[in-house]
């Protein structure tokens, strides 16, 4: 019947987001009653190695939620042909066609709101779906509500959507909430944006939100007028359904600078729009030729992937617990603890696009093996790449494919450098004093060498698809020797030493020293 | 004559040149019914008098209106509101559900006309609405555009004229203005300057083919049928293949029946009941000489089911005729009854077209279709 579309990222909006945005697709979820019904929330520009947001806070989610969550995954990579034009990191219309490109085609409504509502039909009978089953064709608004914060963060329970959305009805009177804010045509209410259903068919008509809209504000009342155009009239619906908001004033959002918020211009936006139709975009609103991951909460989560890679690449320990060391002694022992590594390594790239292409660099023969395996496993499909350059590592593993070194630079996405001892066994202890062989240091000063050109040349060598640069993920680079050969190179933070793991991306150091480090790993041999 | 009648006489110019400067933001007045039988006036008085909170008054005046104009939905929702603030939900909800049944009886007009003229009922609040917006914003173009298309829609194509005018003039040219003006004007009549107001949007907004319909009709209307069909084929070019009702009724007008029957056949999987789909396929099968099949009638009571019962042969052209109570209803039957005699009756079939020609607005499908099977038929 209808498709919820939401947007937003994982950061932080405004005051206790994961606590409003968690009541609200719960309560959404909660009066949906057809099976056609979705929610579909645009995560736009999270960094690639976060989870979206949905992922973020996936636990606090009722199984209904999971059920109609649809999330579609906007990376960095492909908002960056718009950052100079904005000073937002979220972009509405944007994120909003994104989605209504790809809802339900079944569904005969499009439901616009956001991640702090709650919507309370009147018959308690009567789900949002049987009443928008029964209106007539039109574009509908709801007046929005406010909830004062302390009451939804203090009395409401995440996952009681149906205890939270009684207690509404319940206070509804007893605080006096319920004030309708009426407002100029054809912004029939305010805060319009928070309930604003149109028919699917007439979205795709006007050609969806106004992707010109980059600067924040008002892409609601742009909307409405437009639609307005289009149907004629702006209808209500607050007779069927009240729209609760939970403020969120307490802390300011980032796009709310009191009086020197930057804003998409009204006149142009709102007051002379002459048409319902946006021409320029007809054909490329939404981006129906880009891939846009779709990510499921009920299905494949990221920890099944994860828990999927793992089992597949290695065995359950034998032992209650295995030890290491970082007293400074041990400073040049490069032996870590493979089994205990790997799943460190592969929390880092599971985040990324599956069809990515990772390049790895190292040493050990069993890294290579076991990562290839829990790489598939995990459900990526992209190749690893390693360069032929590198000694002593099976090629032949399934899903490597190798090649020149300067070859594969521009077809990489990410790079794994792994400095450990080649010669070193799964079962053999670590941090115990080993001393290299021959064939150990050899092997390392060729990772050492490929890893001060790759970092060194990151940006010419991007693929061409690329923009933003690439991350580089360090497997026992804490407390050794490779710890400032690292950090030189590549901007991570400090981390535990129990990970052996580091990651980021090239540092960009204008100094004379970092001048100096890339023209040494440029021609680093 | 003395200085002082002569400067009452230039202060009573003045005061009504700068009564009409204001009034062009406002309401146009015309001169009006007195207020309590016109059912407009009486909602604007109660829409304020219900934001000022004297919600008996109001409320009496609503029902008023309602009375005086039984289809004025925003009467009735008016009511709704009142009475739900009053703590009275069930007959606040009863209110609002007349609206909607009341609007979901409504049909929209021919899918392949500008969105403005898709809506076919009253627009009293918009109107009232939008005029109240004008006060506060005037310079710009939304509020006008907003009135205008009300006013166009309800079928009063001079108020809404003077709304695009007034953009005009700050906007001259403006391309999507420009269209509505054409579609005013030709409303009105004025085809030759519809066309005008027609070439400077098609310039401005090439691709939009809301537009080529209108010059499209203004064309035919003033003999161009070339240059009309050429518009109409551009804009089935430009119209996307999932807007195939709206297709459908362009390939209707220019009379391509092997164009027009994939349209309406998938017009049909998405809408099956709808009466007009079903009557234009049957149409298009007929004049394609392909069977038709069994044609299911479940009632004659109901426009435009007489004209599936003419195709069904369950009903004469006499008694079709007799069922058309209304001017467009009656070319509608004109043109089908033609249609159905064209096979064996050229010369009847003539004369049917003919008068749907003579007696049809342009705007209408049949208007179109007649003129292109006149022209077949080399009248």
């Amino acid at each position: 019947m209808f498709s919820v579309i939401i947007y937003g990222r994982n950061d932080s909006h405004g005051y206790n987001l994961h606590k409003r945005a968690a009541i609200s697709f719960n309560a959404i979820a909660e009066v949906m009653s057809d099976p056609d019904d979705e929610i579909l929330f645009v995560d736009y520009n999270t960094p690639d190695d976060h989870p979206t947001f949905p992922e973020a806070i996936q636990d606090t989610l009722t199984e209904k939620a999971k059920k109609v969550l649809r999330i579609f995954r906007v990376r960095p990579e492909q908002h960056v042909h718009l950052k100079a034009r904005t000073h937002l990191v979220a972009l509405e219309a944007q994120s909003r066609n994104v989605a209504l490109r790809r809802s339900n085609p079944r569904n005969r409504w499009i439901l616009y709101t956001n991640t702090d509502m709650l919507l309370v039909p009147r018959d308690e009978k009567q789900s949002l779906s049987d009443i928008l089953g029964e209106i007539p064709d039109g574009f509908y608004q709801v007046p929005r509500f406010e909830l004062p914060e302390m009451l939804w963060e203090a009395a409401f329970d995440r996952k009681d959507a149906v205890g939270n959305i009684a207690k509404l009805r319940d206070w509804s009177r007893r605080f006096h909430l319920n004030q309708v804010v009426h407002n100029f045509m054809p912004m029939r209410y305010d805060a319009l944006g928070d309930f604003q259903a149109a028919l699917r068919e007439d979205m795709f008509a006007i050609h969806g939100f106004d992707e010109e809209m980059l600067l924040g504000w008002h892409c609601d009342s742009n909307l409405a007028a437009r639609l307005a155009l289009y149907r004629g009239s702006v209808d209500t619906l607050v007779d069927k359904v009240f729209g609760y908001h939970c403020d969120h004033t307490r802390v300011a959002a980032a796009n709310n600078k009191g009086r020197q918020t930057k804003m998409n211009d009204q006149d142009r936006f709102i007051w002379d729009v002459s048409t319902p139709y946006l021409p320029d975009q007809a054909e490329n609103w939404g981006w129906p030729e880009m891939e846009i991951e779709e990510i499921r909460l009920d299905r494949d989560t990221a920890f099944e992937r994860f828990s999927a890679g793992i089992s597949a690449a290695l065995e359950p320990a034998a032992e209650p617990y295995r030890t290491t060391n970082l007293e400074w002694h041990l400073y040049n022992d490069l032996t870590y603890d493979l089994p205990h590594t790997l799943p460190f390594v592969c929390d880092q790239v599971l985040t990324y696009p599956r069809n990515s292409a990772l390049m790895f660099v190292g040493t050990r023969p069993d890294f290579l093996s076991r990562f290839a395996v829990a790489w598939r496993a995990m459900g990526f499909t992209g190749p690893i790449l390693v360069p032929r350059e590198c000694e002593g590592l099976p090629l032949d593993t399934p899903g490597v494919e190798a090649g020149p070194f300067n070859d594969l630079l521009r077809r990489t996405d990410m790079f794994i450098f792994e400095f450990g001892v080649a010669t070193q066994g799964i079962n053999e202890p670590v941090r115990t004093g080993r001393i290299l062989e021959a064939i150990d240091e050899k092997r390392l000063k060729g990772v050492e060498r490929l890893f001060r050109q790759a970092a060194a040349r990151e940006e010419e060598t991007r693929p061409a698809h690329r923009r933003l640069s690439r991350r580089f993920i360090g497997v026992n680079v804490i407390y050794n020797r490779f710890w400032p050969l690292f950090t030189d190179y590549i901007s991570a933070n400090i981390n535990p030493f129990c990970g052996q793991v580091l990651a980021g991306n090239p540092r960009i150091d204008p100094t004379m020293k970092g001048k100096v480090l890339r023209l040494r790993g440029r021609y680093a041999i | 004559m003395t200085d002082a009648s002569l400067f009452m006489r230039f202060s009573g110019v003045l005061l009504d040149t700068w009564r009409k400067g204001l009034d062009r933001f406002a309401t146009h007045s015309a001169p009006k019914p007195p207020e309590e039988t016109d059912p407009e006036l009486l909602y604007v008085r109660a829409r304020g008098l219900a934001r000022a909170g004297d919600y008996d008054t109001a409320s009496r005046l609503f029902v008023r209106a309602g009375e005086l104009a039984p289809t004025m939905a925003e009467a009735l929702e008016a009511q709704g509101e009142i009475l739900d603030i009053e703590g009275k939900p069930e007959q606040a909800m009863s209110k609002y559900e007349a609206v909607r049944k009341l609007r979901s009886q409504i049909r929209d007009s021919a899918p392949d006309r500008p969105f403005v003229l898709r809506q076919r009922r009253r627009f009293t609040a918009e109107i009232a609405a939008y005029t109240s917006v004008l006060h506060s914003i005037r310079r710009h173009t939304l509020p006008h555009i907003a009135r205008g298309n009300a006013y166009l829609a309800e079928g009063r194509p001079k108020e809404a004229l003077n709304d695009y005018n007034d953009i005009l003039r700050w906007k001259p040219n403006h391309p999507d203005v420009m269209a509505l003006k054409g579609e005013a004007l030709a409303m009105l009549g004025e085809h030759d300057k519809a066309l005008q107001a027609f070439d400077v949007a098609v310039a401005g907004r090439s691709k939009n083919p809301d537009i080529l319909s209108g010059r499209a009709i203004s064309r035919l209307a003033v003999g161009r049928l070339d240059q009309a069909d050429a518009d109409w084929r551009r804009q089935l070019e430009l119209l996307p293949a999932e807007h195939a009702s709206a297709r459908g009724c362009v390939a209707l007008r220019l009379a391509d029946y092997e164009k027009a029957l994939p349209e309406w056949e998938r017009a049909l999987e998405k809408e099956p009941h709808d009466p007009y789909w079903q009557l234009y396929r049957l149409t298009a099968l007929h004049r394609l000489d392909r069977s038709a099949g069994p044609i299911q009638i479940d009632t004659i009571d109901v426009w435009p089911q007489p004209l599936l019962a003419l195709h069904a042969a369950k009903l004469t052209a006499d008694e079709v005729l007799a069922c058309a109570d209304t001017p467009e209803r009656r070319a509608e039957a004109l043109f089908q009854i033609g249609v159905l005699a064209l096979p064996s009756d050229p010369a009847e079939a003539r004369k049917r077209f003919n008068e749907v020609v003579e007696k049809a607005p342009p705007s209408m499908i049949e208007y179109a279709a007649a003129r292109h099977e006149l022209a077949r038929l080399g009248s």
